[in-house]
């Protein structure tokens, strides 16, 4: 009981005394999860809104693709991208493995389909009903499009908050394709790991008590957000 | 603006809800349309108002197919009306937003609205909460606001308590008098057809069985359809 106490006590105090390493982890984690989150919305919110509004040809089975992909496990995003960035790789030659851009690669690929879901299911709920309005009022394509965005919007909130809280939490993908070098690609999560096998507990807890505080300030921005906007 | 209808079928897989030989709307009057539950009064509403094209037939309206211009001159105002997440005033001022109007002009227009179908008191209110009377109000507002030179009612005074239906009704009248709007209404109220409507048409399994006047049209409804209808109408009053 006692080292879970201690433990406490040296994560706060090496928090407060802002340890360069500890601050360096945090920082790397912030640039990979929110480029990450930024390049997924870019993709995934007009994929989202298009899928949902769009008839097409099997639309039924790129749906059953976009769930599957929604729940697929980090560490399978993690193998595929190592596999395609690998030496022997179709994209070995661009020497990203281990890098944070290899890192934001998949952590792209684990969190556009989790948007994109999200983002899809509500189009298909409400975009029917917001066209026709706009339709009816003499909106042209574009209003239309704008109109759409607005009422969605909430919902499009929804969909980057919980991409950007999948990205940050998961440990699989960037471990696979990051590898955990110190000082280079060794993220929250992934230290978090490390240190517990190693058995340093104190920074393991000081670095998992900012995880908590980030994941909460995400879940106060999805709560906010959606009554606010 | 008048509307010619020639051979209108609408399918849904193998069930037709809609087979229209002929059929025409007179342009600036009030023009009723019943009939029982199905009978695709929803269905031709939207066709006329462009959100369906899946159907096969001539739509003309003003001898022509739907074009900007039309389609920038009508509305369709549904049941369960969709308003949007900001308030009433925003609601109403919405279509004139559309349409480049000058500020001045739209606030107005909108307060005319607003005056209007008497909405003083939540025009600050958030559309998402209001009751469903007030909401059906406000849709009616935002329908008439622009001026529309055909306006399509599809049950807009369902669930509204009496004095509110005059109101709605009057600014039905209003718009058809000062703007010479089309008005095509789909109620199930023989009442409000006598008020507001000057020809009817009844429906019944997609068909346009009659029409005529508002007068004739019940009493060819009384006898040769379903009595049922006037009935339950009538019965529905009395309660
Ligand atoms: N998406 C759909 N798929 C299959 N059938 C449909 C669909 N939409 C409507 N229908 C059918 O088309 C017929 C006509 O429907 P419509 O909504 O036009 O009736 P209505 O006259 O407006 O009825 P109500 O008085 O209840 O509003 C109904 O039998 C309905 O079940
Ligand atoms: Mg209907």
């Amino acid at each position: 009981m006692d080292y879970i106490i201690q433990g406490f006590w040296e994560a706060i105090q090496l928090l407060l005394s802002f340890d360069k390493e500890i601050f360096g982890i945090i920082l790397l984690t912030l640039y990979i999860t929110i480029m990450s989150t930024f390049i997924a919305t870019i993709i995934a919110v007009p994929l989202g809104i298009l899928t949902g509004i769009k008839k097409f040809r099997f639309k039924k089975t790129l749906i059953r693709f976009l769930y599957t992909f929604m729940s697929m496990p980090p560490v399978i995003a993690g193998l595929f991208v190592y596999l395609i960035l690998a030496r022997r790789g179709p994209l070995g030659e661009l020497e990203l493995l281990f890098t944070p851009t290899a890192m934001i690669i998949a952590q792209v690929c684990l969190v556009a389909p989790i948007i994109m879901g999200i983002t899809y299911n509500s189009t298909r709920e409400k975009g029917q009903s917001i066209k026709q309005v706009a339709h009816t009022l003499g909106a042209d394509k574009r209003q239309a499009l704008a109109l759409l965005l607005f009422e969605l919007k909430a919902d499009i909130l929804a969909a980057i908050v919980s991409g950007f809280g999948r990205a940050i939490s998961e440990v699989g993908a960037v471990m696979l394709v990051g590898g955990n070098i110190k000082g280079h690609t060794r993220v929250m999560t992934t230290s978090i790991a490390m240190l517990q096998s190693m058995g340093d507990y104190s920074q393991a807890i000081a670095i998992g008590l900012v995880l908590l505080a980030l994941s909460f300030i995400i879940n106060s921005i999805l709560y906010h957000g959606q009554k606010v906007v | 603006m008048n509307i010619t209808l020639n051979h209108i079928t609408k399918k849904y897989g193998d069930k037709t809800v809609l087979n229209i030989e002929q059929f025409d709307i007179k342009a600036g009057i009030v023009t009723g349309i019943i009939g029982p539950n199905g009978s695709g009064k929803s269905t031709l509403m939207k066709i006329i108002a462009g959100l369906d094209n899946e159907y096969t037939g001539a739509l003309l309206i003003e001898g022509q197919k739907i074009n900007n211009e039309i389609y920038k001159a009508m509305t369709l105002v549904f049941q369960k009306p969709y308003l949007i997440n900001t308030d009433v005033y925003n609601n109403i001022a919405y279509p004139l937003k559309l349409r480049n109007i000058a500020a001045d002009e739209i606030k107005s227009k909108t307060e005319k609205m607003i005056e209007l179908l008497q909405l003083q008191e939540i025009m600050h209110q958030n559309a998402r909460t209001l009751s469903g009377g007030e909401m059906q109000k406000v849709a009616l507002a935002r329908a008439i606001v622009f001026e529309p030179k055909l306006l399509l009612l599809d049950e807009p005074t369902s669930n509204i308590d009496p004095q509110t239906m005059q109101l709605m009704e009057n600014a039905i009248r209003y718009i058809n008098h000062i703007n010479h709007t089309t008005v095509v209404l789909v109620t199930h109220n023989i009442r409000q057809l006598h008020r507001v409507c000057s020809q009817a048409v009844f429906m019944q399994e997609g068909k346009v069985a009659e029409q005529g006047s508002v007068s004739e049209i019940l009493a060819k409804v009384n006898e040769d359809y379903t009595g049922d209808f006037l009935e339950q109408e009538l019965s529905t009053k009395i309660k």
